[in-house]
């Protein structure tokens, strides 16, 4: 179902579910989530928070941490055109050599993705190390110190010998990108990698993932919940909502007719700079409790489109148009 | 602008000169090492600095040296050994080892030196066979440092381990450990160590006759004469008890900190990169948690060691005639009141050893907290400052 969405892909998932056993419950965080990523492309996945953004992308490498764990589901990473891995079926082992080598994360928040009693340089060099491209930490500051040149940290000699806290949130971040490209990266996986800065400095780390991308022929999967982001990064886009895939499409398209009515209001919900300034609109109800998700459609408890079948059934995730799937009852007449 | 001077007491001086040393030795080692730790040999110094404004944290320091100096030198120092009854004859106090000490020379004039409060030839007094007791306590110094020792180096690590594995693996792996680490800990320690200490010694017996190296090097530690090195077996028993019930606490401790450390998002972006779960464990959450480790394992000697007396105090570990802080008072309370002073100078000792540890583990929270060095280096900078300002106008 996901694999023949795309030509060539870099990484196919198929009907993922993933629960987290809590104390309260269990959460049904993904439900039945299917996607492909086509090899050099940025693909978005956008929603509100809690939507299951970030838990799908660490699902890739199977990073899911209990009390979490994934149920059932497909996710095929092509390290090459017709080359094909099974990430279920790996062993820890061989997921450590995938991740941070062929795959890398770059998270949210670079205030705390570096552990403060490192310098920069160690923990790129050290990246690095685990994965077998060096014998010592020494051998590998040099190709450091170049990593940091290559994203534009001034003084990189300098650098390198610093600790996190005498960086800047700006500079951090470009260092976490540093420790992602130490390797010989295919995807990078970054979830929100400017939620935590100011704008000057998210425009500057957008183009910096911009350039290297096209520098290195990467795959980058980039989460977010800023539209304006998706406008700009993006070739296609993965609305999400409530654990389940509401709409995917390409990026225009999506902008230009978005079909589900989550992916609408959510569009509304955004200032357009295009347009006179208008009422901003929010989404009527919240997040569903995803312990007792509603039955049927997920949405249908916000949705001002609501008919007797949603609260009854899941719809199908049905092809619209080119490239184009949306998961709503609205359309699947047709 | 001035330039920035921090203004010193004699203590600072006498930290930079013991820094500068350290520094110097290391940079011979490790060419250009100095110059890349600036930093961090700025932190030691104001480290030092710390410690030199906390008149607890000096008190605790001094006592702890003090304790180590003494049970280092004492068995050179002490002016006879452990088990050595003094003998008097008339003016003449002459030495003679216990066992001869029952043929008293036959000498008229010469008798066994008793019950003695403190006088010129034994200065805190002497126990009922006569011994120096200031000797002995001494040579109990040694013992406590060494059995403080060798426990704090196992015990405690057992439980970093087992208390790391727990809180990082969590689930099932958790659950287990820490049902076992409940089952020691709902005995108290001390009764535990009581029943290890009083079932090992013949198995340890049994160790010490294959291993004569292990004996010797024991002996020596302990500063133990050779004819007395079957009584090391009782010795042993006691380190062996105590590191089996001394990792419950460190256990308890460690996955508590662990649980939270390993919610930071560089555990998880170091399982991203493919770090595997030993490193993490040792290079990423361990020296983020170290802090609070240190201070506890710091007091903790005072704990050991007080341990250990009590254990000897009833009976287990040190037996006759090693000198043991517990046991000299195990002994000497027999003869209290009247000879106070065979409960008063170990018990003393005791105190003050564990009191010192107490001082400086509470002095360490404050000089390991990155905060409080920043405070005094600002209150340093910022009375300089001020004078200047003051002096220019």
């Amino acid at each position: 179902m996901g694999a023949n969405r795309c030509r060539d892909p870099i990484i196919v998932v198929e009907d993922l579910y993933i629960n987290f056993y809590t104390y309260a419950g269990i959460v049904k965080a993904i439900d039945g989530v299917s996607f492909c990523i086509e090899r050099g492309e940025t693909y978005c996945l956008v929603g509100e928070t809690g939507c299951g953004k970030s838990v799908t992308s660490r699902a890739l490498t199977r990073l899911i941490l209990p009390p979490g764990k994934i149920e059932r589901g497909r996710i095929l990473y092509y390290p090459e055109p017709g080359k094909v891995v099974d990430i279920m079926k790996l062993s820890e082992e061989e997921l450590r050599m995938i991740r941070g080598d062929e795959i890398t994360y770059i998270f949210q928040d670079p205030g705390t993705a570096l552990d403060p009693l490192y310098t920069i340089g160690y923990q790129i060099s050290e990246t690095m190390l685990v994965h077998g491209y060096i014998n010592r930490i020494k051998e590998g500051i040099s190709k450091a110190i170049q990593l940091l040149k290559e994203t534009l940290i001034p003084d990189s000699e300098q650098r390198a010998k610093s600790y996190p806290h005498e960086l800047s949130g700006g500079m951090k971040q470009r260092a976490v990108i540093a420790t992602s490209l130490a390797n010989r990266p295919k995807l990078i996986i970054a979830d929100e990698p400017t939620t935590a800065l100011d704008a000057t400095v998210q425009a500057q780390i957008m183009e910096l993932l911009r350039n290297l991308k096209k520098q290195r022929g990467l795959t980058i999967l980039l989460i977010t919940h800023n539209m304006g982001l998706v406008a700009e990064m993006c070739d296609r886009v993965g609305v999400m909502y409530a654990g389940q895939l509401v709409e995917e499409a390409p990026t225009e398209e999506l902008f230009q007719n978005p079909l589900h009515p989550y992916t609408r209001a959510l569009l509304r919900a955004v200032p357009n700079p295009l347009k006179k300034i208008e009422k901003l609109e929010s989404i009527p109800g919240t997040v569903p409790n995803l312990i007792y998700p509603p039955p049927g459609c997920r949405f249908h408890p916000r949705c001002a489109h609501v008919m007797d079948t949603c609260r009854r059934q899941k719809p199908m995730f049905i092809r619209v148009g080119d490239k184009h799937y949306v998961s709503c009852w609205l359309y699947s007449r047709r | 602008m001035a330039e920035e001077v921090y203004e010193k007491k004699v203590l600072d001086r006498i930290s930079d000169a013991l820094i500068d040393g350290l520094v110097s030795i290391i940079d011979k080692v490790k060419p250009g090492w100095r110059v890349k730790n600036r930093g961090r040999i700025e932190e030691w110094k104001l480290m030092l600095y710390a410690l030199n404004r906390s008149p607890v944290g000096l008190l605790g320091t001094s006592l702890v040296v003090l304790f180590i100096i003494l049970a280092i030198a004492g068995p050179f120092i002490a002016p006879v050994s452990y088990d050595t009854q003094i003998i008097f004859c008339d003016r003449d106090a002459r030495l003679a080892p216990p066992r001869t000490t029952v043929q008293i020379p036959d000498n008229p004039f010469c008798r066994k030196l008793g019950l003695k409060p403190g006088n010129f030839t034994m200065l805190l007094g002497g126990d009922d066979y006569g011994r120096d007791l200031w000797s002995r306590v001494l040579y109990g110094a040694r013992t406590s440092l060494v059995v403080a020792i060798i426990v704090m180096a196992v015990g405690p690590w057992i439980g970093v381990l087992l208390g790391l594995v727990a809180g990082y693996y969590g689930g099932k792996i958790d659950e287990l450990l820490m049902r076992i680490t409940d089952v020691f800990l709902v005995f108290p320690g001390l009764i535990l160590a009581i029943a290890f200490s009083a079932v090992l010694p013949y198995r340890i017996q049994d160790v010490l006759s294959v291993h004569p190296l292990l004996a010797d090097v024991m002996r020596v530690l302990f500063a133990i004469k050779p004819e007395n090195e079957p009584q090391l077996a009782s010795l042993l028993s006691v380190i062996v008890a105590l590191w089996l019930v001394w990792w419950p606490f460190y256990a308890r401790l460690v996955r508590g900190m662990v649980l939270s450390a390993k919610e930071n998002t560089y555990v998880e972006a170091a399982k991203a990169l493919g770090v595997p779960s030993w490193k993490i464990m040792f290079k990423h959450i361990l020296p983020n948690i170290a802090g609070p480790i240190i201070v506890f394992y710091t007091m903790d000697f005072g704990g050991v060691i007080l341990t250990e007396a009590g254990l000897s105090f009833l009976g287990l570990g040190a037996v006759p005639p090693l000198a043991d802080w517990g046991r000299i008072i195990y002994d000497g309370s027999r003869y209290f009141p009247d000879a106070w002073w065979l409960v008063f100078f170990p018990g003393l000792f005791i105190f003050l050893t564990v009191l010192g540890f107490n001082l400086l583990g509470d002095a360490l929270r404050d000089v390991l907290d990155p905060r409080m060095r920043r405070s005094i280096e600002f209150k340093i900078k910022k009375r300089v400052v001020v004078e200047e300002v003051s002096s220019g106008s």
